[in-house]
């Protein structure tokens, strides 16, 4: 058994959005103007992130965590593989998880399958690959239809983990993909290949489909109520149907945290980059205010039938999480754990005993935070609150699921 | 409403039929019956009455069977090659509107011996330079949470007329008038996604295959598919006459103006 594994994850916010943004402008994704991008105060951004995300290494995180995504102010990573790249070299322990890359949009899956394999080997074996299908703003970013998009992503999903496994030269008889002559060079480091991620949001087709093929399922949503706690008791009964049984290692969310010496000093150090964060880089992904393009009706990806389903429960207008007025509702919301040392310890092991998660993907910069305070509070919690969580997990994690072991994925199963 | 079930090559295909008479086939759009309502809109009921009405459901449609073979729009033109030939349907009048309108143009530069005349109402299907297809998908995507609006305003004259708002309700609407939306929706991102939007390049210089007299009207005020589609149908089919605007209607002109574009339409197929 080990203890619950601790990753800090770097959107790579665009920082330098005006105040008034969002009076001014109607969306932060896919059409936001880019001439409000600027090269002046843009110089140098990237260093500072990469540094960030090294740091965390040096902090004894357990990996660094990095996304794609395009033309918003959210995610500057289109390729985050480029980031994973500098990263092979600016780290030296923790793992690389690219979570992942967003296999619809490649126009043949062989380069992601040559890229992490590099990745793989310039890490030294560190590389943790997440593939992803997209969501609603990249099926508008790359013109990707939507209604095979989860056909497409399991087609080039399964040709890459094959080209890891399988000597080559074989020819691929796709219907999405198909290729002639599939002979991976490089080769990836770890065997039978990298741990794979999926991320979701607990479509029972999607967790299915993990537990198949024995991957870690990575529940995407940023908000942890109730939700949480159902989506792991789903997954571990779909595993349970496949023969498989449940770890947390099995498992991984998202979530966002600041830590400050005390709760008042937390909030108020981090209060401008958390409603910078939620005012403008939620607003067309997860806000109400002009036009939501994550999900519905116009990216059709789901089955008619399970669009029938969610409708039946499905509120219009209802709240998203960049919808909250107060910082009350927010804390409420379980989005972004804010205190001292002790609140933030306390909140994450009271989600950890309930949500049996193994993997937390950190966020610790938000919107426009400064550098120092994103490393202040990184370094408090690699002091003040990881020790306890790693201690309390291990214990609660050796007596729930005793006798497992953790390895047990998708490279046990080959 | 009379539908049924037919069986084409091992596929369910939905269909309404109405009237009597030389058949016609009619193939919807977004604001239409199968992609809204599950009967008649009063347009149909008045071709009706004068011609045997067939409207299939388009693949993923209403209770046809969704096809996960289709990526273009040769595919469906396919598809209805084999509906044709299940119904039987030699000779027939060919009325599509909006996406319904693009594949009965391809079915026409295809087979122009099938069709008696045709009918195209502010069809999409072409490319013209400087005068893309609206953006329905972004534009079915809602504002402030539960706002169709934009949908509305790109499908009809204006977006708070009353048969917009009834067809394209803020909010929720009617469950299964969602579900059929959304089927549009989904049929249409595999065949009208990509390239932007809605357009099957090569279309254009195959108009003048089309032997058949036909008829292109528009709305006034169309904000999906621009007019000089219209004009670019019209100038492309050689049996076809001027193009018919329609005052005052927007994309679904036979949705906003039914009883004038019935009375085009019935016109030109007893002419």
């Amino acid at each position: 058994m080990k203890p619950v594994q601790l990753f800090c994850w770097h959107f790579m916010a665009y920082p330098y959005l005006a105040r008034d943004f969002d009076e001014k402008e109607y969306t932060g994704w896919v059409t936001v103007p880019n001439s409000l991008w600027d090269n002046n105060k843009a110089r140098g951004l990237y260093q500072e992130y990469i540094d960030q995300l090294a740091y965390a290494d040096e902090l004894g995180f357990d990996g660094m965590v990095l996304n794609e995504h395009h033309q918003n102010i959210y995610g500057l990573m289109p390729s985050p593989n480029i980031i994973a790249s500098a990263l092979t070299q600016r780290s030296l322990h923790g793992k690389i998880v690219i979570l992942g890359n967003l296999l619809p949009l490649h126009m043949n899956p062989m380069r992601v399958a040559e890229e992490y394999a590099m990745l793989d080997q310039m890490s030294n074996g560190r590389l943790i690959a997440g593939f992803a299908p997209g969501g609603g703003p990249e099926t508008f970013n790359y013109d990707v239809p939507s209604a095979n998009t989860r056909e497409k992503f399991w087609e080039a999903a399964d040709l890459i983990v094959r080209s890891w496994t399988e000597d080559g030269p074989f020819a691929h008889e796709g219907r999405y993909f198909p290729l002639r002559y599939v002979n991976l060079w490089p080769k990836p480091l770890q065997q039978p290949f990298p741990p794979v991620w999926i991320p979701g949001s607990r479509s029972p087709s999607t967790m299915a489909e993990v537990a198949k093929r024995g991957y870690c399922y990575f529940l995407s949503s940023r908000s942890h109520g109730g939700e949480t706690h159902r989506a792991q008791q789903e997954f571990a009964a779909v595993l349970e149907k496949h023969g498989d049984k449940y770890h947390p290692f099995r498992f991984g969310i998202l979530m966002s945290t600041y830590v400050g010496e005390t709760d008042q000093q937390a909030r108020e150090e981090c209060e401008e980059g958390v409603w910078y964060f939620l005012k403008n880089c939620l607003k067309g992904h997860l806000r109400r205010q002009g036009r939501q393009l994550t999900y519905g009706p116009g990216v059709p990806y789901i089955p008619a039938a399970a669009w029938r389903e969610y409708l039946k429960d499905y509120k219009p207008g209802r709240k998203l999480l960049g919808d909250v007025e107060n910082w009350e509702e927010l804390d409420a919301s379980q989005s972004i754990i804010v205190g001292s040392p002790e609140t933030v310890t306390r909140r994450i092991q009271n989600l950890i005993e309930k949500a049996k998660v193994g993997n937390l993907l950190i966020q610790f910069q938000l919107g426009n935070m400064p550098d120092h305070l994103a490393r202040k509070s990184m370094k408090l919690f690699a002091e003040k609150v990881a020790p306890a969580l790693r201690h309390d997990s291990l214990k609660q994690f050796t007596t729930e699921y005793p006798g497992v072991n953790v390895e047990s994925s998708a490279e046990a199963l080959h | 409403m009379s539908g049924r079930v037919i069986d084409v090559n091992g596929r369910k295909v939905w269909l309404l039929e109405h009237g009597t008479g030389a058949p016609l086939l009619y193939l919807h759009g977004f604001a239409d019956v199968h992609s809204v309502k599950e009967n008649w809109l009063p347009f149909h009921d008045k071709l009706a009455q004068h011609a045997r009405v067939i409207a299939p459901a388009h693949p993923g449609c209403g209770q046809t069977d969704e096809n996960k073979d289709i990526d273009v729009i040769e595919d469906v033109a396919f598809h209805y090659l084999e509906v044709l030939d299940a119904l039987q349907l030699t000779q027939f009048d060919l009325v599509g509107s909006c996406v319904g309108g693009w594949i009965a143009a391809e079915l026409a530069v295809r087979h122009p011996e099938r069709i008696r005349k045709l009918v195209l109402i502010g069809a999409s299907g072409l490319f013209v330079e400087g005068a893309l297809i609206g953006d329905v998908f972004m534009m079915a995507q809602p504002e402030y949470g539960q706002s169709y609006a934009s949908l509305r305003q790109m499908l009809f004259a204006s977006a708070d007329q009353a048969n917009a708002l009834e067809m394209f309700p803020d909010g929720k609407g009617d469950l299964e008038d969602e579900v059929r939306r959304y089927q549009m929706l989904r049929l249409s991102s595999r065949i009208g996604f990509k390239p932007p939007y809605f357009y099957n390049r090569p279309l254009r210089n195959r108009l003048h295959r089309i032997t058949s007299p036909a008829l292109v009207i528009w709305g006034e005020k169309d904000n999906f598919v621009p007019h000089s589609h219209g004009e670019t149908y019209a100038r492309s089919i050689p049996g076809t006459g001027e193009l018919k605007v329609v005052p005052g209607a927007g994309h679904s002109v036979h949705v906003e103006k039914p009883e004038e574009t019935a009375k085009l339409v019935l016109d030109f197929l007893a002419k």
